[in-house]
């Protein structure tokens, strides 16, 4: 049809007047040019530019970095939400999650808490080598660990481990200061008490306000110590809690703790629905998980060719996010725990070990993506970043 | 330099089918996306044990493989029928009101009328004159336009040359007296942004024939799995996709594509770039300003930012029958409007008496979600701008003051829900801003005035020598009319190779 017909429909001669018109008082689009981007910098900036203003000590193996902005705006967060660190150490490139463990309503700095890992290439720069006043570079805050008001209780029961103290010292923190009409219960895992990070910091709100109650549960006390040790045990949890009904629990910690503390949840009848676990990177022994192919061990190496072109050796026991940075390969990376997808990457031949609770889309699971921050190579591999 | 014979920009729908339609004839095409998957509207995100569904409602255009559409047509050009699986929708849609009425529709024409007549026996005379009109209209527009007759005329097609222009509302009131029955036919204007009176009865006219003819459709896996096909049938091709790497400059010179410069200062060389991004994007961030064309801004001046969205996506412990949920798509109203009056909710941040949809895939599905689980998805449309004065510090309060109302629209009619919602997500016009990139966070593109339609502008067609466009942003928006467009634009690079 190559008669513009359009012209003799009914009403053709009045639109053409309204374009006239409209084209005459519009918008002047120019004006919009990077708007997009400036306003959703004000929420989630890709990248931010932070300096280290304060490094307070915490315990013996733990420091907490106070960070501000290096041009003067830092975006609001939830308390539980991370921001990852991006950092070039003995020429890799790499990254790392650490929770915001100051409160949202301190909008003068963001601070995080580091612990020390054993040979841990991020954890022992940042606790023996930044000094105040060096730049860091950071995601814009994220995840999905914190208090929703829309289904979640006005009572929670906190679960930590460990480093997995930060996000809830961050809640208490926000919820004693903001006077929010919310109860915490928080049972606090440690080998010894002079481990608890944030130790006298909760104690003392815990003394001071009655929604706020705090219990370390040490597993290795020292003679004399008279508070509870041993696990967090669903009886424990009873005990202290009372009723489980209109309560919320929170876990966060390692991979070790998920396994025995939701089935004592679960014992105790709380529905899956009341239970939300943070995110805690990779599993740490991959070849001690459930599923894992016997045969093959951590130190075993495969090749990986990578889009078609160089091949680079990569350990089973290690994710190959991990193997693809230290051969300085771009991948983008945010939560390392498989939970945001950012390091997805296609498994063109070969396979890898995926834990199956890591969260893929059943349609990457169909065309052969996987989440490479906590995949394991168990064969050579073709893939495609 | 890298080389490439053209570049995609963006992998949504468009800027999908675009660089899979010219990989699959041979050319060395090189896609970018900012985000980490391909998609844009047309994604999934997971939560918990939920794979939530971004944005697609209800598909239309597939037709069955007896009966295909001419969307199944497309894509099974493309290739990539044989890796998806679609679900038939037996619902047209189903309208719940808090006063306790109740109207459910099935995708079949006599259906319709059955039950609409049962409903409304004063008017049956009406609905039957109103859907002889949709069936005459959409006849007509596809014979002279899909089919292509080589000697249109008005004789030959009064209808489209009748209504083709006319307010959707001027040919509901000459047809319908009650005005419940008007509203509850106008429903869809929610998936085209604009009330009755500002929109075309085309339209309308061609959604319920789609709709009705080829039935609505979802896909195994949402409309993530659709992306993720043709991407994979692009790549197996040869084509090469960038994620997590957006577009810094569309390098323009003598009114000519030459390349474009990556987000990570990669220099590429081609003569044809596909934008899949909005139009204003291109225009006023892609392209440097003095290498736009006079009259472009001008042209895009005088069209306007369509509504964005708010939205819940929420994961239930419990099947959709123990919510009372037994329909796929629902449309909640809360009064019989559909006027002008629509879009002062659509211009204020809170909500209370909006109309919205709610989709529960598990109902057409039941493996959408887990076993034993269901996931709805609730949306309703809101204006960008009112979101973007919202101090940052104010932004999450606000967002949960929102979603609170909306959850107590859907208790209102589903009592159940509250006590078993397992994982709940929230997407504020800000976040539809976030992930698609558009100005406003405007999810329809420009809003589809008639004087905005094809007839009157340049759809896919740029005076800058090489670029085109594939997205919501040239015309119809949509699942059915993207994909479309995609396919369009392969073809318009295509025939211009061949000139050359």
């Amino acid at each position: 049809m190559k008669k513009p017909i359009f012209k003799e429909f009914d009403g053709y001669n009045g639109i053409v007047e309204e374009i006239e018109t409209s084209r005459k008082y519009g918008t002047d689009y120019a004006v919009y040019r990077d708007s997009v981007d400036k306003q959703i910098n004000l929420l989630h900036p890709s990248r931010m530019k932070l300096h280290i203003s304060e490094i307070i000590d915490e315990t013996s193996s733990t420091k907490t970095l106070r960070l501000v902005s290096q041009d003067g705006y830092l975006p609001p967060f939830l308390a539980g939400q991370y921001i990852a660190l991006f950092l070039e150490l003995s020429g890799i490139r790499t990254s790392r999650p650490y929770t915001i463990s100051s409160p949202p309503n301190q909008t003068g700095f963001y601070e995080i808490t580091i612990r020390r890992v054993e040979d841990g290439l991020v954890s022992n720069y940042l606790l023996d080598e930044v000094k105040k006043g060096d730049g860091l570079e950071s995601s814009g805050p994220a995840g999905q660990f914190y208090h929703n008001p829309l289904f979640h209780d006005r009572t929670m029961v906190c679960i930590a481990g460990g480093s997995g103290i930060t996000p809830f010292r961050s809640m208490i923190r926000e919820i004693v200061e903001c006077g929010l009409e919310r109860a915490i219960y928080i049972f606090y895992g440690n080998k010894n008490l002079n481990d608890a990070i944030f130790h006298d910091e909760l104690r003392s709100l815990s003394d001071r306000f009655e929604n706020i109650n705090y219990l370390p549960v040490i597993e290795e006390p020292q003679e004399g110590y008279e508070g509870p040790t041993g696990f967090i045990t669903g009886d424990l949890i009873r005990e202290i809690i009372g009723e489980p009904a209109e309560k919320t629990f929170y876990l966060c910690g390692p991979q070790g703790m998920y396994d025995f503390c939701v089935p004592e949840l679960e014992r105790l009848g709380i529905p899956k629905r009341k239970i939300r676990k943070d995110v805690y990177g990779a599993p740490a022994h991959i070849c001690d998980y459930p599923g894992w192919p016997e045969e093959i061990k951590a130190d075993e190496v495969f090749a990986v060719k990578v889009d078609g072109g160089p091949t680079i050796e990569a350990r089973a026991g290690e994710p190959l996010m991990l193997a693809l940075e230290k051969k300085g390969m771009k991948i983008s990376s945010l939560c390392r725990s498989g939970e945001c997808s950012k390091c997805r990457v296609k498994i063109l031949s070969g396979k890898v070990f995926q834990p199956a609770w890591v969260p893929v889309r059943k349609s990457d699971r169909q065309f052969g993506y996987v989440h490479s921050c906590v995949s394991f190579p168990v064969a050579d591999l073709e893939i495609l970043l | 330099m890298e080389k490439y014979d053209a570049v995609v920009i963006g992998a949504g729908n468009g800027g999908l089918t675009a660089s899979a339609g010219l990989a699959r004839k041979g050319l060395n095409v090189l896609l970018l996306e900012r985000h980490n998957i391909p998609g844009g509207c047309a994604t999934s995100f997971c939560r918990g044990r939920f794979e939530f569904e971004v944005a697609l409602h209800q598909l239309s255009g597939m037709g069955t493989p007896e009966k295909p559409g001419p969307l199944r047509m497309s894509l099974a050009s493309l290739g990539v029928l044989d890796d998806l699986e679609f679900v038939e929708m037996s619902d047209l849609f189903s309208v719940w009101m808090p006063d306790g009425f109740r109207l459910a529709l099935k995708a079949d024409k006599t259906r319709v009328i059955s039950v609409l007549e049962e409903k409304f026996p004063h008017q049956k005379e009406a609905i039957n004159r109103f859907f002889d009109l949709v069936y005459k209209y959409a006849n007509e527009m596809l014979a002279a336009f899909f089919f292509k007759d080589p000697s249109p005329s008005r004789e030959k097609y009064p209808a489209l040359y009748k209504y083709a222009f006319k307010p959707a509302n001027e040919v509901m009131d000459d047809i319908f007296s009650d005005p419940l029955l008007k509203n509850l036919l106008s429903v869809y204007w929610g998936y085209l942004g604009l009330p009755p009176n500002r929109l075309s009865f085309a339209y309308f006219a061609m959604l319920f024939f789609v709709y009705i003819e080829f039935k609505p459709f979802h896909i195994k896996g949402g409309s993530q799995a659709l992306s993720n096909a043709i991407t994979n049938k692009f790549l197996s091709n040869g084509g090469t996709a960038r994620f997590n790497c957006g577009v810094k400059k569309i390098i323009v010179k003598n009114g000519a594509v030459q390349g474009v410069i990556t987000e990570d200062g990669d220099h590429i060389e081609t003569k044809y770039v596909i934008s899949n991004a909005s139009q204003v994007t291109t225009y006023t961030q892609l392209v440097d300003s003095e290498e736009v064309p006079d009259g472009v801004l001008r042209e895009m001046g005088g069209r306007s930012l369509s509504p964005s969205a708010f939205t819940m996506f929420i994961g239930f412990d419990c099947e959709p029958g123990e919510l009372g949920i037994t329909e796929t798509t629902n449309f909640l109203l809360d009064g019989i409007d559909a006027t002008d009056r629509v879009l002062n909710p659509m211009r204020r941040v809170d909500i209370s008496d909006e109309t919205m949809v709610m989709s529960c895939y598990d109902v057409s599905d039941p493996d959408f979600s887990p076993p034993g689980t269901c996931q709805v998805n609730i949306v309703t449309l809101k204006y960008g701008e009112p979101w973007m004065r919202i101090p940052p510090t104010q932004y999450h309060r606000i967002k949960y003051r929102c979603a609170e109302s909306m959850l107590r629209r859907i208790e209102a009619i589903f009592p159940d829900v509250r006590k078993h919602i397992e994982e709940l997500e929230v997407a504020t016009p800000l976040t539809h801003m976030r992930y698609l990139g558009h100005p406003n966070g405007a999810i329809y593109g420009f809003e589809q005035y008639t004087k905005d339609s094809m007839f009157f502008q340049p759809g896919r067609h740029s005076p800058i020598g090489g670029l085109y466009f594939a997205s919501g942003w040239i015309g119809d928006c949509g699942f059915q009319p993207t994909l479309q467009a995609g396919m369009s634009a392969a073809k318009s690079v295509l025939r211009k190779l061949n000139s050359n």
